[in-house]
């Protein structure tokens, strides 16, 4: 049959944002800093080898304290994992409000250039208890879990504050505890997870793999 | 001649790699010079969408096709009507389709054990005659007309929440408020329509306006071929192409219909 193929229109990818929001405290140093490294590193390769994901997840990565935006959002082909210092205190609060205000920005450069996108991930990985006013930003949280807006997971390396962590997460999405220093399972899983999430329709409920490298603190 | 249609879905590589069957459903029916046509996409996240939407699209040819169930007693058969019906009667039939094809998915929950959102499909209805259309959609995907006066008019912008992969089903407590109708009071030559996968792929974003070089082939294809039916390889071929299937991981449904005076 002399007929072609139809063609296809080259619109923008659907993108997955994605906050890494990391404690660089002074009490991460040694160990648990080397161990954040590479986990972040991983998680890049992870998502690098899923050509779906790897299209889509565009990643942006706040430290604390202080507050600074290491990486702004970027797609993961462009992203060079840095290598982050432990020092400083524990500013949470700030940092996660910077991370919400942060995501409103992108939300509004993808309306302004037609960009459809999945629910944002913020991921807070902390060893530590907040050293500012945390209140409002879990507030922000709540009310953002509630509204659907993000979702938020917050994963508390051992010898946190599980106390004040559990008040700033989600009521539904309480922290985890990670086993020891193994982000590695944990940013595997994390790019394992954004792969179902960026690989088209699947309403409101996304299967997430069971959580393997940490504890479910309810 | 009369109408020339055909409905084919193929599975996605995402759901062949995970195990899952294809949760698309398409098909139609001609009755003399009426046609109608039906397709939906089962949700992901529903773990037996693929049979609600096999059961949505069946239940909606069944129901359209009971004619006398929507025409005003002493009317005249809507396919010999010369004019569209309002916007309301369209309104009337379809919202009356998609109570019964609710009922029928509620029914069909409740035989299995299953819950009604289980079943989670959307739902894209056409009725078509040589003089007009008329159309519902409920949730994503999109439906594509030609008329003698307007080349690719795409009927509704497909629905979707803030996250490019939320929509509305027929199951959802909304759907009703939800569902859109239309009428075109203007002879269909091509109608297309087509579950998610290829939004996407046939419609310029943000402008959702119909990429001619996506539909004309299929155009072509209608003309040449006297049987879709059994002349079905070139759809066929395309729905499972490496060459669609490197642009999405999702089932694909495609409903051709063309009418030849």
């Amino acid at each position: 049959m002399p007929v072609g193929l139809p063609e296809f229109v080259q619109n923008p990818e659907n993108r997955c944002p994605v906050i890494l929001l990391l404690d660089t405290s002074g009490s991460m140093i040694g160990d648990a800093i080397a161990a954040l490294n590479q986990g972040v590193q991983l998680f890049k390769d992870n998502i690098l080898a899923d050509a779906k994901a790897a299209l889509s997840v565009e990643v942006a990565l706040v430290t604390f304290g202080p507050v600074k935006l290491v990486q702004d959002f970027t797609t993961i082909d462009q992203f060079t994992p840095p290598t982050l210092v432990a020092d400083g205190v524990t500013p949470m609060g700030e940092a996660i409000e910077y991370a919400l205000d942060l995501l409103e920005g992108r939300k509004q450069v993808y309306h302004t250039n037609g960009i459809q996108y999945y629910r944002p991930w913020i991921f807070l990985i902390t060893d530590g208890a907040p050293t500012d006013p945390w209140e409002a930003a879990a507030e922000r949280i709540r009310q953002g879990e509630v509204d659907r807006k993000f979702c938020f997971f917050s994963v508390a390396v051992e010898g946190a504050d599980l106390k004040t962590l559990s008040q700033i997460a989600p009521v539904e999405r309480p922290p985890v505890l990670l086993h020891g220093l193994d982000f590695q399972s944990l940013f595997v899983w994390l790019s394992k997870s954004m792969k179902r999430v960026s690989s088209g329709r699947v309403g409101e409920a996304v299967a997430l793999p069971p959580v393997g490298w940490g504890t479910v603190n309810l | 001649m009369g109408w020339q249609a055909l409905s084919r879905s193929a599975i996605g590589t995402r759901h062949q790699s995970h195990h899952l069957p294809c949760q698309d459903a398409g098909g139609y029916r001609t009755i003399g010079n009426l046609l109608i046509g039906a397709i939906a996409d089962g949700a992901g996240s529903a773990p037996h969408s693929a049979l609600g939407a096999t059961l949505a699209v069946e239940s909606t040819l069944n129901y359209l096709d009971s004619l006398e169930q929507w025409l005003q007693p002493g009317q005249p058969q809507w396919p010999t009507l010369e004019r569209a019906p309002s916007l309301q009667q369209a309104q009337r039939l379809f919202q009356r389709t998609a109570h019964h094809v609710r009922a029928a998915l509620q029914q069909t929950a409740e035989q299995n054990g299953y819950g009604l959102e289980e079943l989670a499909c959307t739902l894209l209805a056409v009725v078509a005659t040589p003089h007009w259309l008329a159309a519902m959609q409920i949730g994503d995907g999109f439906i594509v007309t030609s008329t003698a006066q307007e080349t690719y008019q795409l009927l509704f912008q497909p629905a979707k929440g803030e996250f490019a992969n939320q929509t509305t089903f027929i199951t959802s407590p909304t759907a009703f408020e939800d569902l859109e109708v239309i009428t075109i009071d203007s002879p269909p030559q091509f109608i297309c329509a087509a579950t998610d996968a290829f939004e996407r792929l046939a419609l310029h974003l943000p402008q959702w306006k119909p990429h001619a070089p996506f539909f004309n082939p299929l155009t072509e294809y209608l003309a040449e071929t006297l049987d879709p039916e059994t002349d079905d390889e070139y759809i066929v071929n395309f729905l499972s192409s490496d060459y669609l299937n490197k642009q999405t991981d999702d089932d694909k449904t495609l409903l051709l219909c063309r009418y030849v005076s």
